[in-house]
């Protein structure tokens, strides 16, 4: 019997709930792409498909030339598309704020892979059902942090409880200014970045929009 | 930045989850609503004359609606898990999602087709005239809930605009209209042994009637389209990008040259110019034209839609 799915987490209650949320600092982050690495290691992730990955762009010409990375991963929403649109709620939000897929429960429509805006989802081209980052729950649960934020060369990712004061992600949120990904759209993503690049953010720049290569869901 | 100063190096790849199985769904169940109406306007319309057409689109609308979760199914990835669709057991169902309602309702509406064409063929008016008006709210829902798929994915901004849920709804008649005057146009060529020239005639006048229909409810479907377009052109960035690549993009082809001008423009001056709209053959060709159109739509909305990349 798969655990009962929970509405939208809220904080409203007496006892103080944890909320998990990631900070990426993008001031210490030399994208070497060992997040992703590790994230494909721990989680057995097929070739092809990525639950963490960093996006790399050039921006200026000589010789002001810099790069700029963006370390993408599944935001796990307060508010997600993809809970509202999943039909069986094999989608659901955990309490503490991660949003989880019940892999016996998903039919594989493929319509929150269609709804989410930061298209972190894909679909396990072996078991056959959508997976995405879930901040390493197995580990969290054990009271570890996630594979990325432990293997992050230059101490870019830091995971945490937001809702804890003495945690080190609630000092640095309050300390630092942080934005998230497309913010416009309501959906609450609990993924904050330091010092991020604008068009590192734009999701059209440097691309020719009518090149690009599409890959088959599986 | 200027924008022809930023390289992007790599990202990850861009997929379409929703393919072109999930355009021809869309589309047969709106050929199969768009059939079912005018349908159910011959029945209730009350002329006698019109009685052939109730009958024609009496058995076109369950055949295209068996034919649609086919599409479903095989685009699915766990299809054998399709049953965890009917679980509506508290804490499974999830009211938010229009697939939800969407399985409801390609239950609920097959089941009401099929007995209004049994009412319908064994003669008996009143019932299917029940059965009409019962199936009417099923038919648009079941093809406006498609609209609503599509409109509630929010990220998407050519898919997240009101007009979505009215747009499906009026490309669905325009192609059920089409649909429907092809198969009077065939019972009217080879079925009509045993009749009366006046009756082949009336017969004719009936479909050239429904041809005009088509144009009104083409016009209907381009304004839409234009409402659509034009706010496109005027939002936000990815909006512009949307519109970028209908317009003179990758898939300028399917909707400037198939959709509007092949399917919308030409086959609407061909049910006014009365050479053609007085004549078997034009109304052939305006309606295959259509027909193609609008798949040609369904497959720019879906597939077009997941074209602008959104990391």
């Amino acid at each position: 019997m798969p655990d009962k799915p929970s509405q939208n987490a809220s904080s409203g209650d007496e006892k103080r709930r944890t909320r998990y949320a990631m900070v990426i600092d993008l001031r210490h982050c030399v994208g070497c792409h060992s997040c992703s690495v590790a994230c494909k290691s721990e989680n057995e992730v097929p070739l092809g498909k990525f639950r963490s990955w960093v996006k790399v762009i050039e921006k200026g010409r000589y010789p002001d030339v810099s790069r700029q990375f963006l370390p993408s991963l599944c935001n796990n929403c307060a508010n997600p598309i993809c809970n509202r649109n999943c039909p069986v709620r094999a989608t659901y939000i955990r309490p503490d704020g991660i949003v989880g897929v019940n892999q016996h429960r998903c039919i594989g429509c493929m319509y929150c892979m269609a709804s989410c805006p930061y298209d972190v989802r894909y679909i396990n081209p072996l078991r056959k059902i959508v997976q995405k980052c879930f901040f390493c729950d197995h580990r969290v649960d054990k009271g570890l942090e996630p594979a990325c934020v432990e293997t992050c060369l230059g101490r870019a990712r830091i995971f945490g409880d937001i809702n804890d004061p003495n945690s080190e992600i609630a000092q640095i949120m309050s300390t630092n200014p942080v934005v998230t990904l497309k913010p416009e759209l309501g959906t609450e993503p609990h993924v904050f970045y330091i010092a991020a690049d604008y068009d590192a953010m734009d999701s059209t720049s440097g691309v020719d929009i009518n090149f690009i290569l599409f890959e088959e869901p599986y | 930045m200027d924008p022809s100063n930023v390289n992007l190096l790599y990202n990850s790849p861009h997929q379409i989850p929703l393919g072109i199985l999930l355009a021809q769904y869309f589309y047969l169940t709106g050929l199969s609503a768009g059939s079912f109406v005018v349908s159910v306007i011959a029945i209730l319309g009350g002329k006698t004359e019109y009685k052939p057409l109730g009958k024609i689109g009496a058995v076109v609308a369950p055949l295209c609606l068996i034919l649609a979760p086919m599409n479903l199914l095989v685009e699915m990835a766990q299809p054998l898990r399709a049953w965890h669709l009917m679980t509506y057991l508290p804490g499974y169902i999830n009211p938010k999602s229009p697939i939800t309602y969407g399985v409801m309702l390609l239950t609920a509406y097959p089941i009401s087709a099929i007995i209004y064409a049994f009412f319908v063929y064994t003669g008996n008016i009143k019932m299917s005239k029940v059965f009409a008006i019962i199936g009417i709210p099923l038919a648009i829902s079941v093809h406006g809930y498609t609209g609503f798929i599509i409109a509630l994915g929010k990220g998407r901004a050519l898919w997240n605009t009101a007009l979505m849920p009215t747009l499906f709804i009026v490309s669905a008649m325009v192609s059920g209209i089409a649909l429907m005057i092809l198969a009077a146009i065939i019972r009217n060529v080879y079925f009509s042994k045993g009749k009366t020239e006046d009756e082949v005639e009336a017969d004719r006048k009936l479909i050239y009637g429904l041809g005009k229909f088509l144009g009104g409810t083409i016009i209907f479907d381009l304004f839409l389209i234009l409402n659509a377009v034009l706010v496109l052109l005027t939002s936000s960035k990815e909006a512009w990008h949307a519109a970028e690549l209908l317009l003179w993009g990758r898939y300028s082809l399917d909707f400037l040259g198939i959709e509007i001008l092949a399917g919308s423009v030409i086959p609407l001056f061909m049910v006014f110019y009365p050479k053609t709209a007085n004549s078997l053959k034009g109304l052939t060709i305006a309606s295959v034209l259509v027909m193609i159109g609008i798949y040609a739509m369904r497959y720019s909305v879906v597939v077009g839609g997941q074209s602008v990349p959104l990391h």
